[in-house]
């Protein structure tokens, strides 16, 4: 593949796992917990953009946008039910992950009750893709990278220009020192679900955008999420992005390389031309992610 | 017995520990205090091997001890309690007692399986121990009772039991009197001493109560800002103005 | 199938699902270590024996003796990361590696048959039994290694490791302070378990006679998880009571599925969202289990 192709593919794929990132990282260094859930809450909203845009006939972007803000609701709903509760008696994070774990099973086989595990496309026209420096590119990867873009700059606006923002940033600094300063941090712990549950939406839509919506494809992308979050360093919102990149790039990169002459070590072998099989695709993040926990487990960037 | 050299330990900017050398003989108790954040839990902390230091060097019985793991600095003799008492919640106040002896076998799923017959000889002869220590804790009623239910006091009890219980040459005491009543705190002070005097053991204890220091150390260094700002009896100390003035500047 | 024959087929599958749901209460349950790729245990032995059968003829029970002692080895292996990961982070990182053994099991067709899996698997001592008892020897020989597990589990639970193993579980920093080397308990741990998860699978694989990746899946993981909130965490006991129960479920919700018309994928789905809420409901309410974890209480006038 061409190296512009290459890096093209990749913004693509670093634009839909930082906004899915952004949240699962946000959530893990405020609640302490990694959130199994966190990518089928991005699938639900997914799913009722879908049918917004089908039953409704509204605009697709109207569509995402309504479902991102009904999946924020659905973000702090259950936390009301659930996580509070559990958070006020005091249980220990790792409970709370696996309640998590419980509602990503449930959740998940809910989209499948309701939407059924046929595949699904979103109603978008198929244009024949522009061509820049001999790579290809659609309208609507286009627009993936630009939203992706866009939206993490609202998030580095929303981070630093407002009260939630900066509250946000001093209860993830240190808690106790929040709440003594009367940081209503409950009421914080709810923007944020809604804030992760939304973005998660937009990203968990471009990625169904792009290749197909069926239910499954929440539990598909947590690993690579987890990756990227955990990468960037978990806690830190750049960290997501810079994660996500670095990711989206290995995925293609790997895919991409030619172990021709890594095998033939310069000459010795005389091997063809030998490609990863693609099947492995998902194996990259796996693996990134387990070298990433053995050797690096604080990630790349520290919390600010 | 323990020799600390210039140890260092920073978090971040803060220089917790900053060049501290302390000396504890064998045979002696010995005092550390000073103010709240003073770097005196830093300082076990280091020494137990729980954080890694940022220079300096710790010897124990003339062998260096640091960089070690905590589970092999423990193994050597050298044993510690924490200043919030750990008790495991779901394990009996005797399972606790147990679980700390030295000298256990079937400590691996193998011996668990076919030494039965030594585990059940070994564990009687720790239980008869458990119950006598339990006995001058005044835990006794409680020995069926989980570590969980138990009051803050208690556990600090039962930390001290354990520490005994494993026996070791050295121990590190993270205030063992803090939040225990004042009658068993002189019960503790007497079975602290005593068993001191009977095996020879060394102790280093962090402690708040003056009381406490006065009546069982037979030295005492005082730490501020991660320094040994003093070091002497404790009559010496409670002259010292440096001390003094570190303890009221505090305030 | 009569109704005789489907009763075996049922208590053999509660048999080795018992034996999984033991190997992951021992990780779980009393060593505190939070196992989300317990599958791969069951995956690694199910090809290891089903693979030197077919493909070495070694005799069966050396099969099943190596298929444990591959499924033990990468017990160690996971082991490793315990001693730097929190608790969350190598949970992630048991999800990612059971789903890289799935992906290799998919992708290296010349090993393992790929997607088509091993077929016709050699049963033991298949020539001694006609067709109609040969399903009641199966099942008289995995209930002797239910009860065999049982009890070697209880011997060394019941034993210093084992309350090494649960003070590991709640306090590990103390268990340091003692001299205790929890890396190597829990590796000890970690092995019995791969152990007991190897035979599960190598039972399974020569029983089924046929294995594919699709087995695999990490569902498999979670309806383990279901088993051991329900049953109870930290008993032998709860365990296989949370995998009879949980069987009962899957089965009683099959047959139900043939008076009601619902489509069998949405029954599937539904059975898999009462799972999920199984387990929010008791982590949140009775975290405990159905047989609560049992007191060791000693007698006093016994000790002296």
């Amino acid at each position: 593949m061409e190296i512009v192709q290459i890096i093209i593919n990749s913004l693509i794929r670093a634009s839909e796992l930082s906004l899915l990132a952004l949240g699962l990282t946000m959530v893990f260094d405020i609640l302490k917990f990694a959130n199994f859930a966190h990518t089928d809450y991005a699938l639900l909203g997914a799913f009722l953009a879908y049918s917004f845009s089908q039953a409704l006939g509204l605009p697709l972007i109207v569509s995402v946008m309504i479902a991102a803000g009904l999946t924020g609701l659905f973000g702090i709903g259950i936390d009301k039910v659930l996580y509070k509760r559990l958070r006020t008696i005091g249980v220990q994070p790792v409970s709370l992950m696996i309640v998590s774990m419980g509602v990503e099973i449930a959740l998940r086989n809910i989209l499948r009750l309701i939407w059924s595990s046929e595949t699904k496309t979103y109603p978008i026209a198929v244009v024949k893709p522009l061509e820049i420096l001999g790579a290809r590119i659609t309208m609507l990867q286009l627009e993936i990278i630009t939203v992706g873009f866009l939206s993490m700059v609202a998030f580095h606006i929303l981070l630093h220009k407002t009260t939630f923002g900066k509250a946000l940033r001093a209860i993830s600094d240190n808690r106790a020192l929040a709440s003594a300063c009367a940081i209503d941090s409950e009421k914080m712990i709810r923007w944020m679900w809604f804030i992760a549950s939304a973005y998660g939406v937009i990203g968990g839509t471009m990625i169904a955008m792009e290749h197909v919506l069926y239910p499954r494809l929440g539990f598909n992308i947590l690993i690579p999420v987890f990756c990227a979050a955990i990468l960037g360093g978990i806690g830190n919102p750049y960290g997501a992005v810079l994660g996500a990149l670095i990711l989206a790039f290995a995925e293609n990169v790997v895919l991409a390389l030619d172990l021709k002459w890594l095998l033939n070590l310069g000459g010795l072998f005389h091997f063809e031309s030998i490609q990863i099989n693609t099947g492995y695709k998902p194996a990259v993040s796996f693996l990134i992610l387990i070298l990433v926990l053995l050797f690096k487990p604080t990630g790349l960037l520290r919390k600010e | 017995m323990l020799k600390v050299k210039d140890l260092q330990k920073k978090f971040g900017n803060l220089r917790a520990l900053d060049g501290v050398s302390i000396e504890v003989e064998a045979d002696s108790v010995v005092g550390l205090i000073g103010p709240n954040g003073s770097g005196k839990s830093t300082l076990f902390n280091v020494v137990s091997g729980f954080y890694e230091k940022d220079g300096g060097e710790v010897y124990f019985k003339g062998e260096r001890i640091d960089g070690l793991t905590p589970d092999a600095i423990a193994k050597k003799g050298l044993c510690r309690t924490f200043q919030i008492a750990k008790a495991p919640e779901r394990l009996t106040v005797l399972e606790n007692m147990l679980l700390a002896a030295e000298g256990q076998v079937a400590e691996n799923p193998i011996s668990a399986l076919f030494a039965r017959r030594r585990i059940a000889r070994v564990e009687r002869k720790n239980l008869e121990k458990a119950m006598d220590l339990l006995e001058i804790l005044k835990l006794t009623e409680l020995m069926n009772e989980y570590a969980g239910d138990l009051s803050g006091g208690q556990k600090k009890l039962l930390s001290l039991g354990r520490v005994f219980m494993r026996n070791p040459d050295m121990i590190l005491l993270d205030e063992p009197t803090a939040g225990v009543n004042p009658t068993l705190t002189t019960q503790l002070i007497k079975v602290i001493r005593e068993l001191q005097k009977k095996e020879h053991k060394s102790v280093l204890i962090i402690e708040h109560s003056m009381k406490v220091i006065s009546s069982i150390c037979d030295k005492v260094f005082v730490l501020n800002y991660g320094q040994v700002i003093a070091e002497g009896t404790p009559e010496e100390i409670q002259k010292n103005d440096k001390v003094l003035e570190a303890y009221l500047g505090g305030v | 199938m009569t109704i005789v024959n489907f009763l075996i087929y049922f208590l053999i599958m509660v048999g080795i699902y018992a034996l999984l749901a033991m190997s992951l209460n021992l990780q779980v349950g009393y060593a505190g270590l939070i196992n989300f790729g317990q599958v791969v245990f069951f995956c690694i032995g199910a090809y290891t024996s089903s693979l030197l059968a077919t493909k070495t003829g070694l005799p069966l029970l050396f099969c099943f003796l190596l298929a444990m002692i591959v499924s033990g080895f990468f017990g160690y292996v996971m082991s490793i990361p315990t001693k730097s990961l929190k608790s969350d982070y190598w949970a992630i990182a048991t999800l990612a590696a059971a789903e890289v053994f799935r992906l290799v099991a998919l992708n290296e067709g010349w090993l393992t048959g790929g997607p088509f899996g091993v077929m016709s698997i050699p049963q033991p001592l298949r020539f001694l039994f006609s067709m109609e008892n040969y399903p009641l020897f199966y099942l008289f020989l995995v209930t002797l290694c239910v009860i065999i597990v049982f009890f070697a589990l209880a011997l060394i639970t019941d034993s210093p490791f084992g309350r090494d193993l649960k003070a590991i579980r709640e306090e590990e920093d103390l268990c340091l302070s003692l001299g205790k080397n929890t890396r190597k308990l829990k590796l000890e741990a970690m092995v019995v378990g791969g152990m007991v998860g190897g035979l599960a699978g190598a039972l399974f694989a020569h029983y089924v006679t046929f294995i594919s990746p699709e087995n695999f899946w990490p569902i498999e993981t979670f309806l383990l998880w279901a088993m051991i909130i329900v049953g109870g965490r930290g008993n032998h006991a709860g365990a296989i009571l949370g995998a009879a129960l949980i069987q009962i479920f899957n089965v009683s919700t099959r047959f139900i599925g043939e008076y009601v018309s619902l489509g069998s994928d949405s029954m599937a789905s539904l059975r898999m969202v009462i799972i999920g809420f199984l387990i929010i409901i008791f982590v949140s309410y009775r975290p405990e289990g159905i047989i609560k974890e049992k007191k060791k209480v000693y007698d006093p006038r016994n000790i002296r």
